[in-house]
């Protein structure tokens, strides 16, 4: 059975130096038990600069911007250092600063906990609207805020925590119970700040794994923090919790807690859970914990060093079936701390390294790479815990000796080659084995790492409950599909003679005439075969995710929303090469956003089939012009567009019925129907409108998170259109469309595609009025229950045009209205009196 | 010395007698040896615990010093302990062991 495979990784760090001040335990313990101490007064002069925070080269290292090997050249401590042109955004994630992240917390809080002063809001809600992940509809969730009299109130009386950004009170979060402890603005306070970083990391990790929100089927939350009420003080669940922010509307979820340990175990169960079939995208995630924030304070005070534990971390990563590229994740090889193993440190290494490695006919040397406790060393020496890391090493290398694998001698030698600095903020969890798995990944995808073994390690006695130690580790391998013979070569590694598989069912001009442009491909040097059958289309995606095939040309083939084809023309008037974006599929659902989709589209199959700078013309059709402004103001903010200029007197960028004969612009942009329609007409027009003999067929489906090459002919295609289709899937392969593809959408999303669709969008919904407008929200504490769930939405309507504002929703013992606890009496009468409940 | 255990060092030490008493440690290097072994001696020197100002002078010692390794089956101490004796500067701890029980072990 296949392994499963860590297709992506998200790190995030968050410089929070308010909640270092102000909600870590070091400084809220010595706060109450010692408030005049030295500490105290001493504490203000160690903090560090948002600026110093991004460029300490091991903050640079954990979102990925500089790698091990590089942080491990500068030589410690590295406190005092910094990297020359630090950059806020990495290949793994970013390093957020306070005021954003404030409003971050507000936007996850979904029970009107959080509130912040309206002057701040209005000055840091630009910035997050500028934040390339941060969607349109988490914006929308954005409040305008209080009046700052207010707030002091309700930290000085009302026992809210207060939220402090750079000396200022701008916010607090309120306690949501009168009583209960574990639902005091404390909590709440942590609750929602892991919550909101572990949501941050996963739109990272969105991002860098190009996979569909829509796509991940579980997520596992793996922090440190308990969410739930006094009647169950652990009850969960963080996972769906942030999962709901980040979109993931096909997911469900759970917690899976064991102290530092966690994100090993949660790694463990996910990969089982996507081998076992159950799950095919599962993300394991964990957010930051404030506690910890400074927790080392005192030794960083007393030895004159800036107090470097002033960030919170976040990790994620992406468990996924096996795509025969990403490494994989060896469940046949994991280590683990049982009830008997006991808790000394040669017992802990002996469960954890070597007796899986034994059992798999390993020595420690087989292994390229180990991650344990990957705590940064600057913040664990001048606390007295030394280089975390290196103990490590030192001891697996010493387990080495013992059992004879590795002479003595040997161990400072094994220690550097197998072994990593440390870099990773002591965030508890955060450190544990995890940190490295980014890295990891790159290297392995690269080939310089043939393996790692991730070892996660935590102290559940901790938690008063048992007195055990505790700890699991897993084996990461290059994936291994590729070196069997039936294998599926990387893309990367397609050199010259891509194989096509041509599936046209019921041809308007019969199986012959299509047999026929397959030999003539085949004569112009192509590898193409004709897949026939009744489920020949079935027979080409199976091929295609074999690998026997490494793109399709298909007939009546449907593609997903999101996907759109992009033709290829000789233009009438001319004979000039036109690329008509789009001729089949759906790019978006929204009009406007789909031609804003179709011009990237197009601009992707022109440079694959090698045009550098494409010019880019958009058809004078109904949102033509919108269009146009949102290309425009995409290519000032860095996604660069050379426009087309029509060739009528009056020129500019809207292409009329002459340019589209011409050929004025190599990407001609239209709705799809259009692009259809002129597909048709300008490939038939010299048979009269009978069979499709010019041109290159409907093209290649490309969409931002696709990752196929079928191109499509129509049944009216000639033989001559057919092969040429054939050249062009074989020009899909060569020109490397799905990297074109991937690396235009990630270019066109940091100049804030998304942002500008979601404008137009929300324009455009507001237009649309529902049949009975929702009075203004109320924050929905109690719930209705006994409303038959086909009647349930007509219920929440009828609230609503009696002025209530209520919800449904489904509760553990079935469906259930909500609503404020101030309305519910009037709205029970309500809902008797039109009969909805008894 | 983390404040549970200095709670529990001081409530073993009133139970039994402190001259009844020893303290073995099992800290990874010489420094927080060290401060270990004068938290249950001269009393915690980050003034944070239950044995803040007060001075037990147990007698105390590292478990890779000879005096315990001595005690304990070779055994055992192939198996618990050998791997970490080789990875600590075993010498700089027993330095260390040595210059706080000579100054204030009681016993």
């Amino acid at each position: 059975m296949n392994n499963s495979v860590l297709k992506g990784t998200g790190y995030v760090l968050v410089h929070v130096p308010g909640m270092l001040m102000h909600h870590g335990t070091t400084q809220t313990t010595e706060r109450s038990v010692n408030p005049d101490s030295d500490y105290l007064k001493e504490l203000p002069g160690h903090i560090r600069s948002y600026e110093d925070c991004l460029a300490y080269p091991p903050n640079q290292t954990y979102i990925g911007n500089l790698s091990i090997e590089a942080l491990s050249a500068i030589e410690e401590p590295w406190f005092d250092k910094k990297v020359e042109t630090p950059s806020r955004f990495g290949p793994f994630g970013e390093v957020m600063p306070e005021d954003e992240f404030a409003v971050l917390m507000q936007i996850c809080d979904a029970f009107d906990l959080v509130h912040l002063d309206r002057g701040f809001v209005r000055n840091v809600k630009p910035k997050l609207e500028a934040h390339p992940l941060i969607t349109a509809s988490m914006h929308a969730l954005i409040k305008e805020g209080q009046d700052s009299e207010l707030i002091r109130k309700q930290v000085e009386r009302e026992h809210a925590q207060p939220i402090i950004v750079g000396d200022q009170l701008v916010g607090y979060v309120k306690r949501a119970h009168d009583v209960d402890v574990n639902l005091s603005a404390h909590v709440i306070f942590e609750n929602l700040v892991s919550k909101a970083s572990e949501v941050l990391t996963i739109l990272h990790l969105l991002k860098q794994s190009g996979l569909d929100p829509a796509d991940v089927d579980y997520v596992i939350d793996c922090s440190e923090e308990a969410c739930g009420d006094m009647n169950q003080r652990g009850g969960g669940n963080f996972a769906k919790a942030a999962a709901e922010i980040a979109g993931l509307l096909n997911a469900t979820g759970s917690d899976t807690r064991a102290f530092c340990a966690g994100p090993a175990h949660a790694v463990v169960e996910a990969a089982s859970l996507v081998k076992s079939g159950a799950f095919k995208n599962v993300i394991v995630a964990g957010g930051g914990c404030t506690a910890k924030l400074g927790m080392n304070g005192k030794d960083h005070v007393r030895k004159g060093l800036p107090i470097l534990e002033d960030c919170l971390g976040g990790f994620a990563a992406l468990i996924s079936e096996n795509d025969g590229i990403n490494p994989e994740i060896n469940l046949d090889i994991i280590g683990r701390h049982t009830v008997g193993t006991g808790s000394s440190p040669q017992a802990v290494i002996e469960s954890l390294v070597t007796n899986p490695l034994t059992a798999a006919g390993m020595k420690i040397t087989d292994v390229d790479k180990y991650s344990p406790e990957m705590q940064n060393p600057d913040i664990t020496k001048p606390a007295g815990a030394g280089d975390v890391p290196e103990a490590n090493y030192k001891m697996i290398a010493a387990l080495g000796v013992k059992l004879g694998q590795l002479e003595r001698a040997e161990l400072p030698a094994f220690v550097k080659k197998h072994g990593l600095r440390g870099f990773a903020p002591t965030q508890g969890h955060i450190p544990s084995g995890v940190p490295y798995l980014g890295f990891a990944r790159e290297s392995m995808l690269a080939g310089r790492t043939e393996n790692a073994m991730i070892i996660g390690k935590g102290s559940l006695f901790l938690g008063r409950m048992t007195n055990q130690f505790d700890g699991i580790s897993f084996f990461m391998q290059k994936n291994t599909r590729k070196e069997s013979p039936s294998a599926v070569a990387a893309p990367a590694l397609i050199t010259d003679l891509p194989v096509i598989g041509v599936a046209v069912p019921d041809s308007e001009s019969g199986t012959e005439m299509i047999r026929s442009a397959v030999d003539s491909a085949r004569k112009k040097g192509y590898q193409a075969f004709l897949i026939e059958g009744d489920d020949c289309l079935d027979r080409m995606e199976e091929m295609l995710k074999s690998g026997e095939i490494d793109a399709a040309v298909a007939a009546h083939y449907a593609f997903p929303v999101g996907v759109a084809t992009v033709g290829r023309i000789q233009t009438p008037a001319l004979g000039r090469e036109m690329f008509l974006a789009t001729t089949t599929g759906t790019s978006a659902t929204d009009r406007t956003e789909a031609m804003v989709r179709n011009a990237i589209a197009g601009i992707i199959a022109a440079k694959t089939c090698g045009i550098a700078e494409p010019t880019v013309g958009i058809a004078n059709v109904e949102g033509g012009r919108q269009c146009g402004r949102i290309l425009q103001t995409l290519s000032e903010k860095g996604y660069s567009i050379r426009f087309a200029e029509s060739e009528r007197a009056d020129g500019g960028v809207l292409m009329r019925g002459n340019d589209l004969l011409r050929g004025s612009a190599d990407v001609m942009v239209m709705d799809t129907l259009t692009g259809n329609l002129m597909m048709k007409m300008l490939s038939a027009f010299t048979t009269g409108g009978g069979i499709e003999s010019v041109g290159y067929g409907y093209g290649p489906g490309i969409g931002e998170r696709y990752d196929k090459r079928i191109l499509i002919v129509s049944r009216a295609s000639g033989a001559a259109v057919i092969a040429n289709a054939v050249d062009y899937a074989a020009q899909t392969v060569k020109g490397d469309l799905l990297t074109i593809a991937r690396q235009e959408f990630i270019k066109a999303n940091k100049a804030g595609l998304q942002t500008l669709i979601d404008e137009v969008k929300q324009r455009s919904q507001k237009a649309a009025v529902p049949k009975t407008a929702a009075p203004p929200k109320e924050t929905c504490t109690e719930e209705i229950h006994g409303i038959e769930v086909t009647e349930l939405d007509e219920a929440v309507e009828a609230l609503w045009s009696e002025g209530i504002y209520a919800e449904s929703g489904m509760g553990c013992t079935g469906p259930v209205l909500m609503l404020n606890h101030a309305r519910i009496e009037q709205a029970t009468r309500i809902l008797r009196d039109q009969g909805y409940v008894r | 010395m983390d404040l549970e255990n200095q709670k529990r060092v001081k409530e073993i030490a009133d139970q039994f007698g402190p001259e009844n008493v020893i303290v073995v440690l099992g800290a990874a290097e010489g420094e927080a040896a060290g401060l270990a072994a004068e938290t249950v001696t001269a009393g915690d020197p980050t003034y944070a615990g239950p044995l803040a100002g007060v001075s037990l002078g147990l007698l105390v010692y590292h478990i890779c010093e000879p005096e315990i390794k001595e005690e304990v089956d070779a055994g055992i101490y192939d198996e618990q302990v050998s791997m970490m004796e080789m990875v600590l500067d075993v010498d700089d701890i027993i330095a260390e062991m040595t210059a706080i029980r000579e100054q204030y072990t009681k016993y």
